[in-house]
Protein backbone atom coordinates (compact mmCIF):
# COMPACT_ATOMS: atom_id res chain seq x y z
CA UNK A 1 0.00 0.00 0.00
CA UNK A 2 3.10 2.78 0.79
CA UNK A 3 3.24 3.54 -3.01
CA UNK A 4 -0.79 3.83 -3.57
CA UNK A 5 -1.79 7.61 -4.25
CA UNK A 6 -3.95 9.13 -1.59
CA UNK A 7 -7.65 8.93 -2.37
CA UNK A 8 -9.52 11.81 -1.96
CA UNK A 9 -13.70 11.90 -2.57
CA UNK A 10 -15.82 14.76 -3.10
CA UNK A 11 -19.52 14.72 -2.87
CA UNK A 12 -21.31 17.85 -4.47
CA UNK A 13 -24.14 18.17 -6.57
CA UNK A 14 -21.88 21.04 -7.89
CA UNK A 15 -20.83 20.63 -11.66
CA UNK A 16 -18.26 22.99 -11.28
CA UNK A 17 -17.49 22.05 -8.25
CA UNK A 18 -16.06 18.54 -9.31
CA UNK A 19 -14.41 20.53 -12.30
CA UNK A 20 -12.23 22.64 -9.99
CA UNK A 21 -11.30 19.53 -7.73
CA UNK A 22 -10.71 17.43 -11.02
CA UNK A 23 -8.79 20.15 -12.29
CA UNK A 24 -6.43 20.53 -9.03
CA UNK A 25 -5.87 16.51 -9.12
CA UNK A 26 -4.53 16.39 -12.76
CA UNK A 27 -1.36 18.66 -11.40
CA UNK A 28 -1.41 16.93 -7.97
CA UNK A 29 -0.62 13.29 -7.04
CA UNK A 30 -3.70 11.91 -5.64
CA UNK A 31 -6.63 9.85 -6.61
CA UNK A 32 -9.72 11.85 -6.97
CA UNK A 33 -13.44 10.07 -6.43
CA UNK A 34 -15.96 13.13 -6.80
CA UNK A 35 -19.77 12.29 -6.94
CA UNK A 36 -22.80 14.29 -7.90
CA UNK A 37 -24.63 12.61 -4.65
CA UNK A 38 -24.76 11.38 -1.41
CA UNK A 39 -26.66 8.26 -3.26
CA UNK A 40 -24.18 8.19 -5.84
CA UNK A 41 -21.41 8.24 -3.27
CA UNK A 42 -22.33 5.21 -0.85
CA UNK A 43 -21.48 2.62 -3.67
CA UNK A 44 -17.50 3.23 -2.83
CA UNK A 45 -17.92 5.08 0.69
CA UNK A 46 -19.62 1.39 2.05
CA UNK A 47 -16.20 -0.47 1.76
CA UNK A 48 -13.93 2.17 0.78
CA UNK A 49 -12.13 4.44 3.43
CA UNK A 50 -10.55 7.74 1.64
CA UNK A 51 -7.68 9.80 2.40
CA UNK A 52 -9.72 12.99 2.82
CA UNK A 53 -13.69 13.29 2.46
CA UNK A 54 -15.27 16.34 1.38
CA UNK A 55 -18.90 16.84 1.39
CA UNK A 56 -20.67 19.77 0.52
CA UNK A 57 -23.92 20.53 2.92
CA UNK A 58 -26.84 21.36 0.70
CA UNK A 59 -27.55 18.88 -1.86
CA UNK A 60 -30.65 18.40 -3.54
CA UNK A 61 -31.89 14.52 -1.47
CA UNK A 62 -29.78 13.36 0.91
CA UNK A 63 -27.80 16.58 2.58
CA UNK A 64 -24.20 16.33 3.84
CA UNK A 65 -24.67 16.42 7.09
CA UNK A 66 -27.02 13.54 6.13
CA UNK A 67 -24.89 11.78 4.43
CA UNK A 68 -21.97 12.33 7.16
CA UNK A 69 -24.24 10.87 9.67
CA UNK A 70 -24.70 7.68 8.23
CA UNK A 71 -21.09 7.39 7.37
CA UNK A 72 -20.27 7.66 11.10
CA UNK A 73 -22.11 5.23 11.97
CA UNK A 74 -20.03 2.82 10.07
CA UNK A 75 -16.78 1.92 12.00
CA UNK A 76 -15.04 2.23 8.96
CA UNK A 77 -15.68 6.38 8.84
CA UNK A 78 -15.68 6.57 12.29
CA UNK A 79 -12.51 8.73 11.77
CA UNK A 80 -11.94 9.03 8.34
CA UNK A 81 -10.69 12.46 8.02
CA UNK A 82 -13.42 14.93 6.41
CA UNK A 83 -13.88 18.76 5.44
CA UNK A 84 -17.38 20.46 4.94
CA UNK A 85 -18.20 22.70 2.46
CA UNK A 86 -20.37 25.36 1.61
CA UNK A 87 -22.23 28.22 0.08
CA UNK A 88 -23.53 28.77 3.49
CA UNK A 89 -21.46 30.67 5.66
CA UNK A 90 -23.31 30.72 9.08
CA UNK A 91 -22.18 29.95 12.36
CA UNK A 92 -25.16 27.17 12.99
CA UNK A 93 -23.77 25.00 10.36
CA UNK A 94 -20.11 25.20 11.53
CA UNK A 95 -21.21 24.13 15.18
CA UNK A 96 -23.28 21.29 13.23
CA UNK A 97 -20.07 20.25 11.37
CA UNK A 98 -18.13 19.91 14.35
CA UNK A 99 -20.33 18.11 16.14
CA UNK A 100 -20.01 15.56 13.50
CA UNK A 101 -15.97 15.52 14.25
CA UNK A 102 -14.81 17.55 10.45
CA UNK A 103 -11.31 19.23 10.47
CA UNK A 104 -12.74 22.05 8.92
CA UNK A 105 -15.86 23.69 7.55
CA UNK A 106 -15.15 25.75 4.41
CA UNK A 107 -17.63 28.35 2.83
CA UNK A 108 -17.28 28.63 -0.84
CA UNK A 109 -16.29 29.63 -2.96
CA UNK A 110 -12.70 27.83 -2.31
CA UNK A 111 -9.93 29.07 -5.03
CA UNK A 112 -7.51 26.86 -6.74
CA UNK A 113 -4.41 28.21 -4.55
CA UNK A 114 -6.45 27.61 -0.99
CA UNK A 115 -8.07 24.00 -1.98
CA UNK A 116 -4.53 23.03 -3.08
CA UNK A 117 -3.19 24.12 0.10
CA UNK A 118 -6.17 22.72 2.17
CA UNK A 119 -4.96 18.93 0.44
CA UNK A 120 -1.45 19.53 1.38
CA UNK A 121 -2.22 19.93 4.71
CA UNK A 122 -4.73 17.05 5.55
CA UNK A 123 -3.34 14.46 2.64
CA UNK A 124 0.50 13.14 3.22
CA UNK A 125 1.99 14.13 -0.19
CA UNK A 126 -1.50 14.51 -1.85
CA UNK A 127 -0.31 18.56 -2.55
CA UNK A 128 3.34 16.72 -3.71
CA UNK A 129 3.14 17.88 -7.64
CA UNK A 130 4.07 15.38 -10.09
CA UNK A 131 7.05 15.67 -12.16
CA UNK B 1 -64.41 18.53 -3.90
CA UNK B 2 -65.31 21.45 -1.71
CA UNK B 3 -63.90 24.61 -0.89
CA UNK B 4 -59.66 25.30 -1.28
CA UNK B 5 -58.18 27.75 0.22
CA UNK B 6 -55.11 28.94 2.26
CA UNK B 7 -54.81 31.39 4.96
CA UNK B 8 -51.97 33.12 7.07
CA UNK B 9 -51.91 32.57 10.56
CA UNK B 10 -49.04 34.34 11.53
CA UNK B 11 -46.42 36.26 9.08
CA UNK B 12 -43.63 37.35 11.10
CA UNK B 13 -40.05 36.28 11.02
CA UNK B 14 -38.19 36.33 14.22
CA UNK B 15 -40.27 36.85 17.07
CA UNK B 16 -43.78 38.18 17.91
CA UNK B 17 -44.40 41.90 17.23
CA UNK B 18 -47.78 42.36 18.73
CA UNK B 19 -48.08 46.40 18.74
CA UNK B 20 -50.50 48.58 17.38
CA UNK B 21 -48.27 49.96 14.83
CA UNK B 22 -47.86 46.47 13.46
CA UNK B 23 -50.90 44.98 13.19
CA UNK B 24 -52.50 46.33 10.24
CA UNK B 25 -50.05 43.18 8.70
CA UNK B 26 -49.93 41.16 11.85
CA UNK B 27 -47.75 40.03 14.70
CA UNK B 28 -47.95 36.51 14.73
CA UNK B 29 -45.10 34.43 13.94
CA UNK B 30 -45.49 31.87 10.84
CA UNK B 31 -48.03 29.86 10.70
CA UNK B 32 -50.22 29.08 7.06
CA UNK B 33 -53.19 27.30 6.75
CA UNK B 34 -53.83 25.04 3.94
CA UNK B 35 -57.11 23.43 3.36
CA UNK B 36 -58.99 21.55 0.83
CA UNK B 37 -62.17 20.29 2.04
CA UNK B 38 -62.37 18.19 4.97
CA UNK B 39 -58.43 17.73 5.13
CA UNK B 40 -55.95 20.19 6.62
CA UNK B 41 -52.20 20.94 5.85
CA UNK B 42 -50.56 23.49 8.44
CA UNK B 43 -46.94 25.14 7.03
CA UNK B 44 -44.95 25.90 10.71
CA UNK B 45 -46.09 26.59 14.17
CA UNK B 46 -45.25 29.84 15.14
CA UNK B 47 -47.50 32.42 17.53
CA UNK B 48 -50.00 31.99 14.76
CA UNK B 49 -50.69 28.46 15.15
CA UNK B 50 -52.37 29.05 19.02
CA UNK B 51 -55.16 30.99 17.03
CA UNK B 52 -55.83 28.38 14.36
CA UNK B 53 -55.84 25.55 16.85
CA UNK B 54 -57.72 27.47 19.37
CA UNK B 55 -60.60 27.85 16.07
CA UNK B 56 -60.39 24.35 14.90
CA UNK B 57 -61.22 23.13 18.43
CA UNK B 58 -64.11 25.51 18.99
CA UNK B 59 -65.57 24.52 15.11
CA UNK B 60 -65.38 20.85 16.28
CA UNK B 61 -65.62 19.94 12.53
CA UNK B 62 -62.21 17.84 11.56
CA UNK B 63 -60.08 15.77 13.82
CA UNK B 64 -57.02 15.18 11.38
CA UNK B 65 -54.39 17.28 9.99
CA UNK B 66 -50.56 17.25 8.90
CA UNK B 67 -48.14 20.13 10.78
CA UNK B 68 -45.21 20.21 8.54
CA UNK B 69 -42.11 22.40 9.91
CA UNK B 70 -39.14 24.19 7.65
CA UNK B 71 -37.13 23.87 10.45
CA UNK B 72 -36.65 24.51 14.41
CA UNK B 73 -36.23 28.04 14.96
CA UNK B 74 -38.59 29.52 17.47
CA UNK B 75 -40.59 31.51 15.20
CA UNK B 76 -41.66 28.50 13.76
CA UNK B 77 -42.45 25.97 16.53
CA UNK B 78 -42.98 28.33 19.90
CA UNK B 79 -46.79 28.18 18.93
CA UNK B 80 -46.85 24.46 19.68
CA UNK B 81 -46.75 24.08 23.21
CA UNK B 82 -49.95 26.56 23.11
CA UNK B 83 -51.81 24.19 20.31
CA UNK B 84 -54.82 22.68 21.78
CA UNK B 85 -55.59 20.43 19.56
CA UNK B 86 -52.65 18.58 20.77
CA UNK B 87 -54.22 18.88 23.99
CA UNK B 88 -57.37 16.92 22.92
CA UNK B 89 -58.13 13.35 22.55
CA UNK B 90 -60.36 14.02 19.54
CA UNK B 91 -57.53 14.90 17.57
CA UNK B 92 -54.89 13.02 15.29
CA UNK B 93 -52.00 15.04 14.56
CA UNK B 94 -48.97 13.81 11.93
CA UNK B 95 -45.52 16.20 12.37
CA UNK B 96 -43.09 16.20 9.74
CA UNK B 97 -39.62 18.28 8.92
CA UNK B 98 -36.00 18.02 8.66
CA UNK B 99 -34.69 15.22 10.53
CA UNK B 100 -32.99 11.76 9.33
CA UNK B 101 -35.72 9.91 10.77
CA UNK B 102 -39.43 10.31 12.86
CA UNK B 103 -37.12 10.13 16.12
CA UNK B 104 -35.35 13.11 15.32
CA UNK B 105 -38.33 14.96 14.34
CA UNK B 106 -39.93 13.81 17.48
CA UNK B 107 -37.06 14.93 19.66
CA UNK B 108 -36.29 18.23 17.89
CA UNK B 109 -39.92 19.01 18.77
CA UNK B 110 -40.36 17.97 21.96
CA UNK B 111 -37.14 19.27 23.42
CA UNK B 112 -38.61 22.89 23.83
CA UNK B 113 -41.65 21.72 26.13
CA UNK B 114 -38.93 20.34 28.88
CA UNK B 115 -37.94 21.50 32.24
CA UNK B 116 -36.63 23.97 33.18
CA UNK B 117 -38.24 25.78 29.72
CA UNK B 118 -41.55 24.38 29.69
CA UNK B 119 -43.94 23.44 32.59
CA UNK B 120 -45.57 20.41 31.17
CA UNK B 121 -43.96 18.19 28.42
CA UNK B 122 -45.14 16.25 25.46
CA UNK B 123 -46.40 13.58 27.31
CA UNK B 124 -49.71 15.55 28.33
CA UNK B 125 -50.60 15.33 24.59
CA UNK B 126 -53.74 13.50 24.44
CA UNK B 127 -54.21 13.78 20.54
CA UNK B 128 -52.83 10.58 18.44
CA UNK B 129 -49.73 12.28 17.67
CA UNK B 130 -47.79 10.44 14.74
CA UNK B 131 -44.08 11.64 13.19
CA UNK B 132 -43.90 10.88 9.86
CA UNK B 133 -41.24 9.15 8.76
CA UNK B 134 -39.11 10.82 6.00
CA UNK B 135 -38.61 9.03 2.71
CA UNK B 136 -37.23 11.33 -0.29
CA UNK B 137 -40.93 10.54 -2.62
CA UNK B 138 -42.48 12.98 -0.76
CA UNK B 139 -45.75 12.94 1.17
CA UNK B 140 -49.43 12.95 0.59
CA UNK B 141 -51.98 14.01 2.88
CA UNK B 142 -55.60 13.46 1.64
CA UNK B 143 -55.52 15.53 -2.00
CA UNK B 144 -52.71 17.36 -0.74
CA UNK B 145 -48.80 16.51 -2.69
CA UNK B 146 -46.33 17.66 -0.88
CA UNK B 147 -42.38 17.71 -1.54
CA UNK B 148 -39.84 19.50 0.69
CA UNK B 149 -36.31 20.47 -0.78
CA UNK B 150 -33.45 22.19 0.64
CA UNK B 151 -32.88 26.01 1.07
CA UNK B 152 -29.96 28.39 2.20
CA UNK B 153 -30.75 28.98 6.02
CA UNK B 154 -28.58 28.39 8.97
CA UNK B 155 -28.99 24.63 9.64
CA UNK B 156 -31.04 22.20 7.42
CA UNK B 157 -34.34 24.03 6.51
CA UNK B 158 -36.97 23.18 4.28
CA UNK B 159 -39.11 24.74 1.79
CA UNK B 160 -42.31 22.88 1.01
CA UNK B 161 -43.51 22.39 -3.20
CA UNK B 162 -47.11 22.00 -2.66
CA UNK B 163 -50.19 20.46 -5.03
CA UNK B 164 -53.69 20.86 -4.05
CA UNK B 165 -56.90 21.67 -6.67
CA UNK B 166 -54.62 22.11 -9.31
CA UNK B 167 -52.74 24.42 -8.18
CA UNK B 168 -48.98 24.55 -6.41
CA UNK B 169 -48.73 26.47 -3.55
CA UNK B 170 -44.63 26.61 -2.56
CA UNK B 171 -43.81 27.50 1.05
CA UNK B 172 -39.93 28.91 1.65
CA UNK B 173 -40.50 31.24 4.89
CA UNK B 174 -36.76 31.38 5.46
CA UNK B 175 -34.36 31.84 2.92
CA UNK B 176 -31.27 33.59 1.81
CA UNK B 177 -31.47 34.11 -1.67
CA UNK B 178 -28.26 34.81 -3.74
CA UNK B 179 -25.65 34.13 -1.12
CA UNK B 180 -23.28 32.40 -3.32
CA UNK B 181 -23.00 35.13 -5.84
CA UNK B 182 -22.50 37.58 -3.09
CA UNK B 183 -19.94 35.72 -0.91
CA UNK B 184 -18.30 35.68 -4.35
CA UNK B 185 -18.32 39.24 -5.46
CA UNK B 186 -16.75 39.93 -2.11
CA UNK B 187 -13.80 37.73 -2.28
CA UNK B 188 -12.98 37.77 -5.79
CA UNK B 189 -9.57 39.15 -5.35
CA UNK B 190 -8.69 35.61 -3.73
CA UNK B 191 -9.08 34.24 -7.50
CA UNK B 192 -6.76 34.34 -11.12
CA UNK B 193 -8.41 35.46 -13.76
CA UNK B 194 -8.69 31.55 -15.24
CA UNK B 195 -10.83 30.75 -12.20
CA UNK B 196 -13.70 33.21 -13.48
CA UNK B 197 -15.58 31.10 -15.80
CA UNK B 198 -15.69 28.37 -12.58
CA UNK B 199 -16.95 31.16 -10.19
CA UNK B 200 -19.51 32.00 -13.08
CA UNK B 201 -20.83 28.52 -13.26
CA UNK B 202 -21.11 28.05 -9.73
CA UNK B 203 -23.46 31.22 -9.58
CA UNK B 204 -25.17 30.12 -12.35
CA UNK B 205 -25.78 26.67 -10.76
CA UNK B 206 -26.86 28.10 -7.59
CA UNK B 207 -29.41 30.35 -9.32
CA UNK B 208 -30.86 27.32 -11.60
CA UNK B 209 -31.41 25.09 -8.37
CA UNK B 210 -33.02 28.56 -6.82
CA UNK B 211 -35.29 28.78 -9.93
CA UNK B 212 -36.28 25.12 -10.78
CA UNK B 213 -37.63 24.91 -6.62
CA UNK B 214 -40.32 27.48 -7.89
CA UNK B 215 -40.36 27.83 -11.63
CA UNK B 216 -43.93 28.34 -12.55
CA UNK B 217 -45.84 28.04 -9.61
CA UNK B 218 -49.25 29.32 -8.66
CA UNK B 219 -48.91 30.93 -5.40
CA UNK B 220 -45.04 31.84 -3.80
CA UNK B 221 -45.18 32.32 -0.06
CA UNK B 222 -41.03 33.83 0.63
CA UNK B 223 -39.16 35.07 3.07
CA UNK B 224 -39.43 39.15 2.01
CA UNK B 225 -37.48 40.00 5.48
CA UNK B 226 -35.03 42.96 4.65
CA UNK B 227 -34.93 46.09 3.09
CA UNK B 228 -31.57 46.70 0.75
CA UNK B 229 -30.34 48.82 3.54
CA UNK B 230 -30.89 46.53 6.40
CA UNK B 231 -29.56 43.45 4.36
CA UNK B 232 -26.62 45.43 3.96
CA UNK B 233 -26.07 44.70 7.72
CA UNK B 234 -27.82 41.30 7.80
CA UNK B 235 -25.95 39.54 5.12
CA UNK B 236 -25.48 35.84 6.88
CA UNK B 237 -28.44 36.19 8.91
CA UNK B 238 -30.40 33.89 6.73
CA UNK B 239 -33.15 35.73 4.96
CA UNK B 240 -33.78 37.87 1.54
CA UNK B 241 -33.93 40.86 0.77
CA UNK B 242 -37.16 41.47 -0.56
CA UNK B 243 -35.49 43.19 -3.93
CA UNK B 244 -34.02 39.92 -5.17
CA UNK B 245 -37.31 37.35 -3.70
CA UNK B 246 -39.14 39.56 -5.90
CA UNK B 247 -36.74 39.39 -8.90
CA UNK B 248 -36.24 35.68 -8.45
CA UNK B 249 -39.76 34.96 -8.33
CA UNK B 250 -40.25 36.99 -11.92
CA UNK B 251 -37.52 34.87 -13.28
CA UNK B 252 -38.92 31.94 -12.05
CA UNK B 253 -42.52 32.51 -13.60
CA UNK B 254 -44.18 32.99 -10.40
CA UNK B 255 -48.03 33.43 -11.02
CA UNK B 256 -48.52 35.25 -7.64
CA UNK B 257 -46.06 35.81 -4.74
CA UNK B 258 -46.83 36.83 -1.16
CA UNK B 259 -44.06 38.28 0.39
CA UNK B 260 -43.59 36.99 4.03
CA UNK B 261 -41.37 36.77 7.26
CA UNK B 262 -41.53 40.12 7.53
CA UNK B 263 -39.08 41.83 10.03
CA UNK B 264 -40.54 42.38 13.47
CA UNK B 265 -39.06 45.50 13.79
CA UNK B 266 -41.24 46.94 10.28
CA UNK B 267 -44.13 48.82 11.05
CA UNK B 268 -47.76 48.78 8.81
CA UNK B 269 -46.21 51.74 6.91
CA UNK B 270 -43.08 50.43 6.07
CA UNK B 271 -44.34 46.82 5.18
CA UNK B 272 -46.47 48.63 2.43
CA UNK B 273 -43.59 50.78 1.35
CA UNK B 274 -41.46 47.29 0.78
CA UNK B 275 -44.93 45.99 -1.26
CA UNK B 276 -45.09 49.64 -3.31
CA UNK B 277 -41.09 48.82 -4.19
CA UNK B 278 -41.77 45.35 -5.27
CA UNK B 279 -44.87 46.86 -7.46
CA UNK B 280 -42.69 48.86 -9.01
CA UNK B 281 -40.03 46.38 -9.53
CA UNK B 282 -42.31 44.13 -11.33
CA UNK B 283 -43.66 46.84 -13.70
CA UNK B 284 -40.04 48.41 -14.82
CA UNK B 285 -39.40 44.45 -15.47
CA UNK B 286 -42.80 44.42 -17.39
CA UNK B 287 -43.90 41.55 -15.63
CA UNK B 288 -47.46 40.13 -15.19
CA UNK B 289 -46.93 38.43 -11.19
CA UNK B 290 -49.31 39.59 -8.70
CA UNK B 291 -47.61 40.37 -5.62
CA UNK B 292 -49.35 41.15 -2.18
CA UNK B 293 -48.17 41.81 1.28
CA UNK B 294 -49.08 38.57 3.43
CA UNK B 295 -51.52 39.60 6.15
CA UNK B 296 -52.44 37.96 9.31
CA UNK B 297 -55.93 36.40 8.69
CA UNK B 298 -55.97 37.02 4.83
CA UNK B 299 -57.61 34.18 3.28
CA UNK B 300 -56.38 33.36 -0.48
CA UNK B 301 -58.56 30.73 -2.47
CA UNK B 302 -57.00 28.30 -4.13
ZN1 LIG C 1 -37.97 32.22 10.71
ZN1 LIG D 1 -34.86 30.37 10.94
Amino acid sequence: MHNAKPIIVLVDDSDAMRTLFEQVAREADFELHAYASAEASLTFLDSNRPNLLVINVMMPNKDGYSLLKQLRANPLHQDTPTVMISSKDYAQDRVAARELGVLEFVAKPISKKALRSLIAHYVDGGGAPRN
Amino acid sequence: MSEAYLRFWGVRGSYAAPHETHLGVGGNTSCVELRAGDHLLVCDGGTGIISLGEELVQADELHEMLVVFTHYHWDHICGLPFFQPAFSPDWRIEFFGPGDTAADIERRLSDQMKAPYFPVETETWMADINYVEPHDDGMRHGPFEIRHFNVHHPGVTYGYRVRIADKTVVYVSDNEVQFLKTSIAKRIHEFEEDEHELLERMVSEQRSAELAAIENVDILIHDAQYTPHDYSKKRGWGHSCYVDTVNLAIDAGVGCLYLYHHDPTYNDDQVAAIHRDCLQIIAERKSSMECHIAREGLKVRL
